[in-house]
């Protein structure tokens, strides 16, 4: 064959994965390295705030990390996938029963508890992803939905083990501990580390060959599979990842609480959140997820605190209005505003308007 | 199970379907549909709406799976493969109702080829710069920023067959990537595909636009309702009275013995 | 034998209130492709209804039922046209928020008006049996399950035979063509949501004459229902949600007999996976409907 120019595009060339990485160290900018300064800039900040606030404080912000670990996990298989999960919660469930059991029943420390929930939920994330995943749309959302009621029920009928309605208790004080309490500054320090690790998590793989076919699977099956993208692994690996980060956050979670019940842990609403948080900053995205837990959460914990019995009418008219006038996301929505120099709300309403 | 269906020592042709049937309900697309097509080679596919050329297509690169029959690609039997392990075998295709990513712009989308379709690219950023290389092949360097939706008919069917030609293809299958085009764009066209083949691309070609199936093709198949009317080459096709009365009417033959 | 009969038979009628609180429910996913979150709160509202009726006015509940249907349409008829028919275009989990929003709204204001207490509509005929042999069926229950079908074949019919029925299949089949022929869709959606709306509030009615409701867990219990149903029966039949109440109905009464605890309930959720990956048409739904993506 002739080395005609084009032959030799087609051709490609074959570079060894040494070159790859010279070329990657040599071509680091502050300009592609902002988002990773950031990243720990916010988590040294974060640090530095423990040190001046009160252990109430404290623990509202834990759960603000919590929640910012929990979005960053939906977003990458309801956002960037496409595939809106409403059952994740049964990650979060999962991972809180295995830490508990295996603490309480096993007296394992949380050192090892943990990791099993987290293989625990790579392994339910597999085991149902791989039939779900050839669901689409809202067929995909009421399977996963279902698949939540039902580990919750399994877990509430598995008495001998789990304890059933009767919940289950993680001893944390005394001979009996086979990991002291963290207490509320190791609970702060343990959900930070997870929320940032959850967002490097999610920006290393949003701006890799994989977040590309994450983005193509969303668009398009089968164009995606039309240019060799193996839409089923990276269906079912985004659903693990994702399923990893809420079943450790249910495991932290678990050893936070010391004791809870099936409904506590297998909550729909803790899904219903998640979806909220990545919806209202901007899905797709990984600083929408962001914003859109820490937002959220402090809102709703201010409702609490100040409007009692109305705080949940509130929280639903909140999230009403969003939808109406803000359904790309806050996020999405400032930054198209921003580039196009307009902001417009009529605009919003237009976009999916009959 | 597959016998061997030319000589010992004849080539192996880089595309095989043997028997290859579709139905959807109770009707056939397509039914027991057999040719080769040689290394090199380009074949055109013809044939009035509905006579199951996408079909064929959507069954050679496992969109769609077979009723019955076997596909084969360099001698090696890939039926009910699924997509992606067809394309790695280097069988590329275009939609013929365009299927960009429309989230990302028109060099993703050519990226996600390159950094997909075959293991050349390893990195997003080698795989950005095969995207720049092919977006001039093809001629929309230009809109490389754009979104996909803010692209013309004819920018977008270049940028569907920039897609496929980023993972590197052996063979080319293109459905109807002409339909639309003004007839400088469709010069342009069949010139790219002369320039494809040249280098080496096998092609199959699913076109309306005569005179450009006419320029580009060694031989062409006729399809009329899920079966093969005839085939051979353009010359023997177009004037074979089926293919006029079926398909071409008799006002094109007039037109082309004058 | 008498016991698994017994089961059966309140399964059966167990299943027609069940078909009841699934139709309005399925017909909006068929025709909008929007699955209502706050389809539960609307059940509840009528129930309320109802029951402020037969409280204040000692209203029967089978007489209740043409003002609450009443009522509960214009509800829903303003809702689809306000806020619903604004985001129909948008990602399904946009809709999926908007109702779940919208159905946090409505549980709350009706907690916050009439607390969380239990409720039920007292009438004479709820405690007396019809005996069969050694087959006990409650009247009420019995009438909530003919009523169940009287309105599911009336829905039939009207689908089928009305020139309003035509629209609205029209528009949930191809909206583009819908508009051709001068359909103008906002107003069907709203007529087809208001539809839903009251047959949801004659279910909830139903519901407070057999039994009790609250507004804390009754709307999640009915939304989550009705999910199931509509899956299990499938979209685009009109008699899908029967045959999936009636199905779901009898398996969790039957169940009941031989599986301790709440397994019963795991066991619904496993058969609606089943259902979804093995054949996600539903029992009798149209294939258009069934939601695979791979071939
Ligand atoms: N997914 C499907 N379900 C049911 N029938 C289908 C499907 N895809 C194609 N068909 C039918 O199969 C037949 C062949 O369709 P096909 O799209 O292959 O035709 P075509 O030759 O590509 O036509 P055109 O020139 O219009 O593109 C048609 O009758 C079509 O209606
Ligand atoms: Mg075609």
């Amino acid at each position: 064959m002739s080395a005609s120019p084009l032959a030799l595009i087609l051709e490609g060339r074959k570079r060894p994965g040494r070159e790859l990485l010279a070329e990657w160290v040599r071509t680091r900018r502050l300009s592609n390295s902002w988002a990773a300064i950031a990243l720990v800039v916010g988590f040294a900040a974060m640090l530095g705030v423990q040190q001046v606030i009160e252990p109430g404080t404290m623990r509202l912000l834990s759960a603000v990390f919590m929640f910012v670990a929990l979005a960053q996990a939906w977003n990458l298989i309801g956002g960037f996938t496409g595939y809106a999960s409403f059952g994740q919660v049964a990650f979060f469930g999962l991972g809180a029963y295995i830490t508990a059991v295996l603490m309480n029943n096993s007296h394992l420390t949380f050192w090892l508890a943990m990791p099993a929930a987290i293989a625990g939920g790579v392994l339910f994330a597999v085991l149902i992803g791989l039939p779900l995943l050839r669901l689409r749309g809202h067929y995909f959302a009421i399977a996963t939905l279902g698949a939540a009621e039902g580990s919750r029920e399994v877990i509430n009928n598995m008495t001998p083990v789990t304890g059933g309605g009767l919940g289950i208790t993680i001893p944390t004080f005394g001979d009996q501990a086979p990991t002291p309490y963290f207490g509320k500054p190791g609970f702060y320090l343990a959900f930070l580390i997870l929320a940032a690790l959850s967002v490097a998590v999610s920006a290393l793989l949003a701006r890799s060959r994989f977040g590309y076919a994450m983005v193509a699977v969303h668009e398009d099956e089968a164009a995606a599979g039309a240019v060799g993208i193996n839409t089923t692994s990276v269906k079912v690996i985004a659903f693990a990842v994702s399923g990893a980060i809420v079943a450790c956050a249910g495991s932290i979670y678990a050893f936070q609480q010391i004791e809870f019940y099936p409904s506590d842990v297998f909550d729909p609403s803790f899904t219903v959140l998640m979806v909220i948080m990545v919806v209202i900053g901007g899905s797709g995205s990984i600083l929408g997820p962001l914003v859109g837990a820490v937002g959220l959460e402090l809102l709703s914990q201010f409702l609490r605190i100040n409007l009692g019995s109305y705080n949940q009418l509130i929280f639903g008219a909140i999230i009403v209005v969003v939808v109406v006038f803000f359904p790309q996301g806050v996020v999405n929505f400032f930054r198209d505003a921003w580039r196009l120099r307009r902001i417009s709300l009529l605009d919003n309403i237009r976009r999916y308007r009959l | 199970m597959i016998a061997p269906s030319a000589p010992a020592d004849a080539p192996v042709p880089i595309l095989e379907v043997r028997g290859l049937s579709r139905k959807f309900g109770g009707v056939w697309a397509l039914r027991d549909v057999s040719f080769a097509v040689a290394a090199g080679e380009v074949l055109g596919v013809i044939g009035p709406n509905g006579a199951g050329k996408t079909t064929l297509i959507n069954l050679i690169t496992g969109h769609l799976r077979p009723s019955g029959g076997h596909v084969l690609v360099g001698g090696i039997d890939v039926t009910k493969q699924r997509p992606w392990v067809i394309a790695h075998d280097g069988v590329a295709r275009t939609f013929q109702i365009v299927k960009p990513f429309r989230g990302v712009t028109v060099r993703e989308n050519v990226a996600i080829g390159a950094m997909h379709g075959n293991h050349r690219d390893r990195s997003v950023r080698e795989a950005l710069e095969t995207a720049d290389q092919i977006l001039e092949l093809v001629g929309i360097t230009h809109r490389a920023g754009s979104a996909p939706s803010e692209l013309s008919v004819a920018d977008a069917r270049r940028l569907e067959l920039a897609k496929a030609l980023a993972c590197r293809p052996r063979l080319l299958l293109i459905d109807e990537v002409m339909a639309g085009l003004r007839p400088q764009e469709i010069e342009s066209a069949v010139g790219l595909i002369h320039q494809l083949r040249e280098s080496g691309i096998t092609i199959v070609a699913v076109e309306h636009v005569m005179k450009a199936i006419i320029s580009i093709s060694d031989r062409i198949v006729v399809l009329h309702h899920g079966s093969i009317l005839t085939s051979g080459t353009p010359d023997q096709v177009l004037s074979d009275p089926r293919v006029i009365e079926a398909y071409l009417g008799h006002r094109f033959a007039r037109r082309r013995a004058t | 034998m008498s016991q698994l009969l017994q089961a059966a038979a309140y399964g059966v009628v167990q299943g027609g209130l069940l078909g009841l609180v699934a139709v309005g429910f399925s017909l909006v996913w068929g025709v909008m492709n929007v699955i209502n979150l706050s389809h539960g709160a609307l059940a509840v509202t009528g129930a309320y209804l109802a029951w402020l009726l037969n409280l204040h006015f000692g209203l029967d509940p089978f007489l209740a039922l043409p003002v609450v249907a009443i009522a509960l349409f214009l509800f829903g008829y303003a809702l689809q046209r306000g806020l619903i028919n604004l985001v129909i275009n948008a990602p399904i989990f946009l809709t999926l928020l908007l109702t779940f929003g919208l159905g946090l709204v409505i549980l709350n204001s009706l907690q916050l008006l009439f607390n969380a207490d239990d409720r039920t509509i007292e009438t004479s005929y709820a405690s007396q049996s019809l005996a069969l042999g050694t087959v006990n069926v409650p009247y009420g229950r019995l009438a909530a399950c003919g009523l169940a079908l009287a309105i599911t074949v009336g829905l039939a019919a009207v689908m089928t035979r009305t020139r309003l029925g035509h629209s609205i299949s029209a528009t949930g089949m191809d909206r583009g063509a819908a508009r051709l022929m001068g359909i103008r869709a906002r107003h069907v959606y709203a007529i087809t949501f208001g539809i839903s709306a009251a047959l949801a509030g004659v279910a909830g009615t139903m519901i407070a004459t057999v039994g009790s409701f609250n507004p804390t867990t009754t709307p999640g219990q009915l939304t989550l229902d009705a999910f199931v149903i509509s899956v299990l029966g499938g979209l685009g039949n009109m008699y899908g949600a029967l045959v999936g109440g009636l199905v779901l109905g009898i398996a969790e009464s039957v169940g009941g007999l031989v599986l301790t605890g709440t397994w019963v309930n795991a066991i619904a959720m496993a058969v609606l996976i089943l259902t979804l990956i093995v054949r996600p048409s539903g029992l009798i739904g149209k294939a258009q409907y069934s939601g695979r993506v791979e071939v």
